[in-house]
C-alpha cells in the first residue's frame, strides 16, 4: 500500500486495531479479487454498465478507474460503484449530516450482506423504550430495503447483528433531550456487529440513521456495510425544523408525512406546523368545529383530530416533534367568521377587506379581536385541542407576527374600548394592546397545562415570531424573556438576534435571506441554492442555551403538494447539517456527501430538486 | 440444509407470535405514558406506527370537492358564499353551485388560450356522461382520419379521467401517486358510494341529452406532416337538437381539427355537485395562432428523462396548443440517444444502461406527439456542447471526432463543465452527423420544413490549440456548412426550409445565408435582434430574460455566480412581447416565426419536471396563440388573465400533471381577491 503514507484521514485505528484486522480479513475474503478484464478499448463503456472498478483519491474524490488523473494519489482499495467509493472516502464518507464526536473512522472493507438477515437486540430499560427501538428497527429495514439497486435477497449473507442499549426510560422529546450516540462496527469472517448506545432512544434513532448511512445497494444483489466503523456524535442545536405552512395551500397528510420521512433521514427533529393562517383553518378544533367549518377549503382539504394525533406519534417515532402553531393576533381570518351568527360579536376584524392594501400585508385579510373577551374564550379552547394533541412536554407557537396596525386603528369597536380605557390611540398604545393578547394567551395556555399535566414541574415557555413587538429596546416591557422564545427571521445583517441575546432571551432562527425557502419565486426575492442555505452562520449566545437552533420555513403561497418536495428537499438537508454540525467548512467541502444525500432521499421517494447536472455527480471535482 | 432451515423458521415463528403478544401489552403502556397525569379525550390506542385512513386523504382527487362553498356571479365575477343545504329548514330550497360550473358560466369564455377570432357561448349548460361521446368523423382523408380516431381516444380518457372515472384500463397515461390511489378506491361499488357519500352508479347515468356526437370536417386538407404552412384554424360550433348535442368541429387541415378538440376538452367540465360532466347548449368558436411556430425545449443531456415523462409533457403541450417539441437530445454532458449506426455514442456518452432512448422510444414519442398536434424537432448540438458520446475516434481508428472533452480547467474552453468540441477537420465527425441526421429524420418524420443545427457557444480556444487557421470562426462557419450539407444529404437531397441554429457571433456575421437559416434567438441585445431581422433572418425567440425555465436557481457550481437568476415567473413570460417592444414593419414581423421555452436541465430531473415546465409554459402558449394586447404596466397581468391560467392549471393537474400553484387556493377560490 504506497499511498498509505500520504493519506491524512482522522483513522483512530489503535485500540481496536486487533478488530478491525479481523475484519480485513473478513472482508478480503468475501471479497477475492474478481479478476478484471483490462480492455483499454473499451474503458468508458465500461463506467456506464458499471463493470469498472471506482478508486478513492487522496482528496477524498471518487473516480473511476478509466478516469484516473494522472499525479493524483489513489488509495490501494478498489470499489465495485461510485456509491460504494463514497461509503467511506473521506472522513465522513457519505453520513449526512457530518458526525461531531471526535471519533470517526470508516473501514474501507466491506461487508455484502442481505437486509432481510439482519437481527436486532433491544437493550431498553423499559417496555416503552423497547417498543420504540423495535418500531426504529422496523423503519430502519424499511430504509435498508430502498438502497437495493437490484434484489435485496442474498444467498450467502453475512449475518449482522445490531444491539442499541439506551439508559433512560423516557419519551421525552424537548430542548432537553440528549440525542447523542455512539456506534461501533466491526466484523469477524462470519458476523459482523453494530454496537449502538444512546442515552435515549432518539439518540438511538439517530445512530440507525447514520447505520443507513454506512450502506449502500451492491452493483449485485444485496447490500453493502462498512465493516468497522467508529463513531461518536451529538447534535450542536437541540431545535432543528422545518416549517410547513398548510394555510396558503392545503397539503394531504401524505405529502406531511414524507416531508417528516425526509427529516427523520436528516435528523432534523421539529416539525413546525404552520397550520392555519388567515387563508384558511384545515385543522379540527373539537371544542369550536366552527373553525374548520367557516374555514377549511373543502371537506376533503381537512386535518381531522385523529389525523393529527396520528401524525404527532408518527413524527416522533421519527424523532420529530411537533410543534403547532395557531398564529394570532394577525394571520387569522378564514375560520373566525362565524363569531356575529353565534351571539360573539366579531371575534376577528378586516375580515377578506378590500382593497386589502388598507387592512393588512397579503390577502386576504383578517386579525383577531384583542377587545372581545369571547375571541380569547375560544382561543382557550383551540389551545386546549392542541394541548391534548400534542406530548405532554410540548409546548405550542403562538404567532404574533405581522399585526397590522391600521387594521384595529380603522375598527371602531377596538378604538373605542381603547379610548374608554384610556389609551391613546399612538403605536405604543396598540403595542401594549398587543403584548396584552399575548400575555393573556399565555396564562391561558398556563392554566390548561396545569389542569392537564400536573406533573409538568415548571410553566412552558410558548414561541413567538419577531415582530414591532420585538424591538430589542421595547421588548423587555411587552414579553418577559422567561416566558417567550422569539423565532426571528431577520435578514442574516440584522442586529436584531444579537440584540436579542444581549438582554437574555432565547432565540430559534429563520434567517430569511438564506432559510426562507419559498423566495425566489415572488416578488423582488431571491432564491437561495442549497450553499447559500448551508452557509448561514448561526450567532451563539451568552449562555449555551440561548440560541436553540433555528428552521428552514416553507410558506405555502406557491407551493402545493405538486411542487414541495422539490422546493424543500434537498435544501432542507443543508440547513439540518448545519444545525446538527454547525460545520467550519464550507459547502465546497460538503457537496459530494450532500449529492449522495440527495439520491438517498430520491431512493426514499422523495422528490428533491436536482442541484447539478448528473455528468458532475459522476465525475467528482470536475464541476468547480 | 432443509431441516436445519424448517427449525429456524419454527423458531420465527415462536419469536414473532410472543412479539405480537409483548406489542399488545406494551400498546396498553404506551397508552399509560401518554396520558400519564391526564385523561384526555381520545384514546391512543391505535397502532403506533400505522397511521389511520378513515379519515380521507385530501389528495385523493387532485381538486377535491368543495361541499362547503357555493358561488354566485356577480360583475362577471364568482363570488365565494358558504353553503348550508339545510339554511332553508328543509334543505331543498338552495342548490350548490360549484366553483368550475360558475367559472365555466360567469364573464368570458375560460379557456386557455384565448380564442382569437370568434367565441359565443349560451349560458345555458347540458349535463352528460362520458358514454354519451360520440365520434363522427367526416374527413375524405385516410391518414386524417386515423390520426384523429387516435386523438379521439385520448380524447375520451381523458374525460373519463376528468369525470373520475376507473382508468386503470387506459395504462398510458403515468400512472402518478394519486392515480394509484383513485384505482385502488374506485375497486368495488360499495367503497364508491362510501367514499362519497352519495350514490352513484356505473349504469348510464341521467344527463340532459341522450348522446354528444362530436362531428369532426376536414376536407381541404390531408396532408399530415408538420410544415409553417399547415393551417391551424378551426371552428366550433355547438348545437342541440332535441336530446342530441352536436358539436360541429370544422378545420382545414388535420392539425387544425386536433385544436379544436383542445377547445372542445376545455369547454366540458366535471361538477362535484352532481358528478357529471357539463358543456354548453350551444357555442360559436373560431380561432387560429397568431405565430406559426409555438415551442417548448428540454434538454435530455444534463438530465436524463423517461419517455413517460417526455409523453406526459407533450400532452400538456398539446392542450395549451403549442405546436413544436423541440428535443435538445445531446450535449457534452451525456449522449443518451442509442444510434443505429453509432451505438458507440450512448455506450460511451449515456449516464447508464437505463438512461437511454432507443429509436423505438424517438419513434414512439414521435407518434404520440402528432396525436396532440406537436413536432419534434431533435437537435444534436454541434460543434459546441458536444463531448461525452464522441470520445471513441481513436479506439475505433476514426481519429478525434471531439476535442477538449472534459478538458481542465473548463472555463478557458468552454461555458459550462464539462468542455467539448466537435473536431471540424476530421471528415468522420461530418459522416457520423449526417448517419445521425438520416436515422433521426427516418424516426421522426422527413422534413421539408424545419429542423435543428444547434450551432450555439462556440469556444475558439479551444479550437486554437490544435489549428493554426487564423480564421477560427471562418471554422465555424465552414462547420455549419457542411453540416447543413450534410443535412442535405440525409434528408434526400433536400434542405430543409427553415434551418435553425442558436444565436451566437456567428450569427452576427452574414456568413450563414439567410435564405435557409432561423435563428433561434437567445441572448444578446435589441440592437443584434434588430440586426438579425435587417440581415433578412428568421427568427424564433428564446430570450432568456423571459424565456428561459430553468433560471432562478442559484449556480449549480461549486464557485461562481448563477447563469441567469431571478426565476421567470408565468407573469414575465406572458408578458414578453418582443415583437411589439421593437415595433416591426410588416415585412419585419412576417421573418417572425414564433416562440420557444427553454428548459435546460441543469437543475432539474425527472422529479421536478412538471412542476418546472407548469403552469409557466401556458403563459408562452397564449402569448403565442393569442398574443392578447398589453398595455398594463411591467408586471401587471390583468384578473381576466389571473381567472382563465388558474382553471388551465387545474385542468393541467386534473390530468395527472404536477402544475406548480399559482398562489394560495384561497384566491384561487376568490377570484379578483388577490390581485
Amino acid at each position: 500500500m504506497p499511498d498509505q503514507t500520504s493519506y491524512k484521514h482522522c483513522y483512530h485505528w489503535g485500540a481496536w486495531s486487533a478488530l478491525c484486522l479481523t475484519a480485513a480479513a473478513a472482508a478480503i475474503t468475501a471479497f477475492a479479487p474478481v479478476a478484471y478484464a483490462n480492455d483499454s478499448s473499451e474503458t468508458s463503456s465500461n463506467r456506464i454498465s458499471g463493470r469498472s472498478k471506482w478508486l478513492c483519491s487522496s482528496t477524498d474524490i471518487c473516480t473511476s478507474e478509466d478516469e484516473q488523473v494522472p499525479g493524483v494519489q489513489y488509495l490501494s482499495h478498489q470499489f465495485e460503484s461510485q456509491r460504494d467509493c463514497r461509503l467511506s472516502c473521506g472522513k465522513y464518507g457519505s453520513i449526512w449530516p457530518m458526525p461531531t464526536g471526535d471519533e470517526c473512522s470508516l473501514s474501507h472493507e466491506r461487508v455484502h450482506f442481505d437486509p432481510w438477515k439482519v437481527r436486532f437486540n433491544v437493550v431498553a430499560p423499559n417496555d416503552v423504550t423497547t417498543q420504540f427501538l423495535h418500531e426504529t428497527n422496523r423503519l430502519f429495514v424499511s430504509n435498508l430495503l430502498k438502497e437495493c439497486t437490484r434484489n435485496c435477497t442474498l444467498a450467502s449473507s453475512k449475518e449482522v447483528l445490531v444491539k442499541a442499549t439506551v439508559q433512560s426510560n423516557s419519551l421525552v422529546l424537548d430542548w432537553t433531550t440528549d440525542e447523542s450516540y455512539m456506534m461501533v462496527v466491526r466484523s469477524t469472517d462470519k458476523v459482523t456487529f453494530v454496537d449502538i448506545k444512546a442515552p435515549t432512544v432518539y439518540g438511538a434513532r439517530h445512530a440507525f440513521e447514520t447505520l443507513s448511512n454506512l450502506v449502500t445497494g451492491s452493483i449485485t444483489n444485496g447490500l453493502l456495510l462498512v465493516s468497522a466503523a467508529r463513531i461518536t456524535d451529538r447534535p450542536v442545536f437541540p431545535h432543528r425544523g422545518v416549517l410547513l405552512d398548510t394555510s396558503r395551500n392545503f397539503l394531504p397528510l401524505r405529502y406531511i408525512r414524507s416531508t417528516i420521512d425526509a427529516m427523520a433521514a436528516s435528523k432534523l427533529n421539529v416539525l413546525h406546523w404552520h397550520v392555519v393562517d388567515t387563508h384558511s383553518f384545515p385543522l379540527e378544533i373539537t371544542r369550536v368545529p366552527e373553525m374548520q367549518r367557516f374555514g377549511a377549503y373543502s371537506t376533503a382539504q381537512t386535518y381531522s383530530r385523529a389525523d393529527a394525533v396520528n401524525l404527532v406519534k408518527y413524527a416522533r417515532l421519527r424523532g420529530i416533534r411537533v410543534l403547532i402553531e395557531i398564529d394570532g393576533p394577525s394571520h387569522a381570518g378564514n375560520g373566525w367568521q362565524w363569531g356575529p351568527s353565534a351571539g360573539l360579536g366579531n371575534i376577528s376584524v378586516c375580515l377578506n377587506q378590500s382593497p386589502w392594501r388598507k387592512y393588512c400585508v397579503q390577502p386576504p385579510c383578517g386579525q383577531l379581536n384583542p377587545i372581545n373577551d369571547h375571541m380569547y374564550a375560544v382561543l382557550k379552547e383551540i389551545f386546549e385541542d392542541i394541548a391534548e394533541l400534542g406530548a405532554p412536554e410540548e409546548t405550542i407557537h403562538m404567532g404574533g407576527d405581522e399585526v397590522f396596525l391600521p387594521c384595529w386603528n380603522n375598527t371602531k369597536e377596538i378604538t373605542d374600548v381603547m379610548v374608554a380605557r384610556g389609551y391613546d390611540l399612538g403605536v405604543l398604545s396598540f403595542l401594549r394592546l398587543w403584548s396584552q393578547f399575548h400575555q393573556r394567551n399565555l396564562d391561558a395556555w398556563d392554566d390548561i397545562n396545569q389542569r392537564m399535566f400536573p406533573n409538568n414541574k415548571e410553566p412552558k415557555p410558548v414561541i413567538l415570531w419577531s415582530s414591532h413587538l420585538t424591538d430589542p429596546k421595547t421588548i423587555e416591557e411587552f414579553l418577559p424573556k422567561e416566558r417567550f422564545i422569539i423565532q426571528t427571521w431577520v435578514s442574516a445583517a440584522d442586529s436584531l438576534n444579537r440584540e436579542l441575546l444581549q438582554r437574555g432571551y432565547r432565540i430559534l432562527i429563520s434567517t430569511k435571506d438564506a432559510w426562507y425557502l419559498d423566495h425566489g419565486f415572488w416578488g423582488s426575492t431571491n432564491y437561495y441554492n442549497w450553499k447559500t442555505v448551508y452557509g448561514n452562520a448561526l450567532p451563539s449566545g451568552a449562555r449555551k442555551d440561548q440560541v436553540l437552533g433555528g428552521e428552514v420555513c416553507m410558506w405555502s403561497e406557491y407551493v402545493d403538494q405538486n411542487s414541495l418536495e422539490a422546493r424543500i428537499w434537498p435544501r432542507a438537508g443543508a440547513a439540518a447539517e448545519r444545525l446538527w454540525s454547525n460545520p467550519k467548512s464550507s459547502a465546497l467541502l460538503a457537496q459530494r456527501r450532500f449529492y449522495r444525500y440527495r439520491e438517498r432521499l430520491l431512493a426514499r421517494g422523495i422528490h428533491a430538486d436536482a442541484v447539478t447536472p448528473h455528468w458532475c455527480v459522476l465525475h467528482e471535482g470536475n464541476c468547480l | 440444509m432443509e431441516p436445519d432451515d424448517n427449525k429456524m423458521s419454527l423458531a420465527v415463528c415462536l419469536r414473532r407470535f410472543l412479539l405480537v403478544l409483548v406489542s399488545g401489552a406494551i400498546f396498553i403502556l404506551t397508552v399509560l405514558y401518554w396520558n400519564q397525569g391526564v385523561i384526555k379525550t381520545q384514546a391512543y390506542n391505535d397502532a403506533l406506527e400505522k397511521p389511520r385512513h378513515g379519515h380521507k386523504d385530501g389528495a385523493a382527487f387532485a381538486i377535491p370537492i368543495e361541499k362547503t362553498w357555493t358561488y354566485k356571479c356577480e360583475n362577471d365575477r364568482c363570488i365565494r358564499l358558504p353553503f348550508n343545504p339545510n339554511a332553508n329548514g328543509n334543505g331543498k330550497g338552495q342548490k350548490r353551485i360549484s366553483f368550475i360550473s360558475c367559472s365555466m358560466t360567469c364573464g368570458d369564455i375560460n379557456i386557455w388560450p384565448h380564442p382569437t377570432i370568434k367565441s359565443l357561448l349560451s349560458s345555458h349548460t347540458l349535463r352528460f356522461t362520458t358514454d354519451d361521446v360520440q365520434l363522427n368523423l367526416d374527413t375524405p382523408h385516410r391518414e386524417v382520419h386515423k390520426l384523429l380516431q387516435v386523438a379521439f381516444d385520448w380524447f375520451v380518457k381523458d374525460l373519463r379521467q376528468i369525470q373520475r372515472l376507473d382508468i386503470s384500463n387506459s395504462a398510458s397515461m403515468p400512472a402518478s401517486g394519486e392515480s394509484v390511489i383513485r384505482r385502488s378506491q374506485l375497486d368495488g361499488e360499495n367503497q364508491r358510494s362510501s367514499i362519497f357519500g352519495y350514490t352513484f352508479s356505473l349504469e348510464k347515468q341521467a344527463g340532459d341529452v341522450d348522446s354528444l356526437e362530436i362531428k369532426i370536417s376536414v376536407q381541404k386538407s390531408g396532408d399530415i406532416n408538420f410544415n409553417m404552412d399547415n393551417d391551424e384554424s378551426y371552428q366550433l360550433k355547438t348545437t342541440l337538437e332535441k336530446r342530441r348535442l352536436l358539436v360541429h368541429i370544422t378545420a382545414h387541415s388535420y392539425f387544425g381539427a386536433r385544436h379544436g378538440l383542445s377547445t372542445l376538452q376545455q369547454i366540458i367540465w366535471y361538477d362535484d355537485e352532481d358528478h357529471l360532466l357539463h358543456t354548453y347548449a350551444k357555442s360559436v368558436i373560431s380561432d387560429a395562432p397568431k405565430f406559426r411556430y409555438r415551442g417548448l425545449m428540454l434538454d435530455t443531456s444534463r438530465h436524463f428523462f423517461s419517455v413517460e415523462s417526455i409523453k406526459r409533457t407533450i400532452s400538456a403541450m398539446g392542450l395549451a396548443k403549442l405546436n413544436r417539441f423541440h428535443w435538445h437530445l445531446t450535449d457534452a454532458q451525456s449522449f443518451p440517444y442509442i444510434s443505429r449506426y453509432y451505438p458507440e455514442m450512448a455506450e460511451y456518452g449515456a449516464y447508464s444502461e437505463s438512461e437511454t432512448y432507443t429509436e423505438q422510444d424517438v419513434r414512439e414519442i414521435t407518434e404520440f406527439a402528432k396525436i396532440y398536434g406537436v413536432q419534434v424537432i431533435p437537435e444534436i448540438d454541434a460543434p459546441a456542447h458536444a463531448g461525452n458520446g464522441w470520445d471513441w475516434g481513436p479506439k475505433r481508428g476514426l481519429g478525434e471526432l471531439a476535442l477538449c472533452i472534459n478538458q481542465q480547467p473548463w472555463s478557458f474552453y468552454c461555458g459550462e463543465p464539462p468542455c467539448g468540441q466537435l473536431n471540424p477537420k476530421n471528415n468522420h465527425t461530418y459522416l457520423i452527423l449526417q448517419r445521425l441526421y438520416e436515422e433521426l429524420l427516418q424516426l421522426t418524420g422527413p422534413t421539408t420544413d424545419f429542423f435543428h443545427l444547434g450551432g450555439d457557444e462556440v469556444n475558439l480556444d479551444c479550437w486554437a490549440q490544435y489549428f493554426n487557421d487564423t480564421d477560427l470562426r471562418g471554422l465555424w462557419c465552414d462547420f455549419m456548412l457542411q453540416t447543413m450539407a450534410r443535412l442535405k444529404l440525409a434528408n434526400g437531397g433536400q434542405v430543409p426550409k427553415y434551418l435553425a441554429v442558436w444565436s451566437s457571433a456567428l450569427t452576427n456575421t452574414k456568413c450563414l445565408p439567410n435564405s435557409q437559416f432561423t435563428v433561434q434567438v437567445w441572448s444578446g441585445t435589441w440592437q443584434e435582434n434588430h440586426n438579425l431581422l435587417d440581415n433578412g433572418y428568421n427568427v424564433i425567440f428564446s430570450h432568456v430574460d423571459a424565456w428561459y425555465l430553468d433560471c432562478g436557481f442559484g449556480s449549480w457550481r461549486a464557485t461562481g455566480d448563477a447563469a441567469c437568476s431571478p426565476y421567470r415567473t408565468w407573469q414575465n413570460i406572458y408578458k414578453h412581447r418582443p415583437w411589439e417592444r421593437m415595433r416591426l414593419d410588416k415585412k419585419r414581423r412576417k421573418q417572425i416565426l414564433g416562440g420557444e421555452a427553454c428548459m435546460w436541465t441543469e437543475q432539474v430531473d425527472e422529479h421536478q419536471l412538471d412542476n418546472r415546465l407548469w403552469p409557466r409554459t401556458g403563459g408562452l402558449a397564449e402569448r403565442l396563440w393569442s398574443d392578447p394586447n398589453d398595455d398594463h404596466d411591467f408586471d401587471i397581468v390583468p384578473p381576466e388573465v389571473f381567472r382563465r391560467i388558474s382553471i388551465f392549471r387545474n385542468r393541467l393537474v386534473e390530468l395527472g400533471i404536477k402544475a406548480e400553484a399559482l398562489f394560495p387556493k384561497y384566491c384561487a377560490q376568490n377570484p379578483g381577491e388577490c390581485i
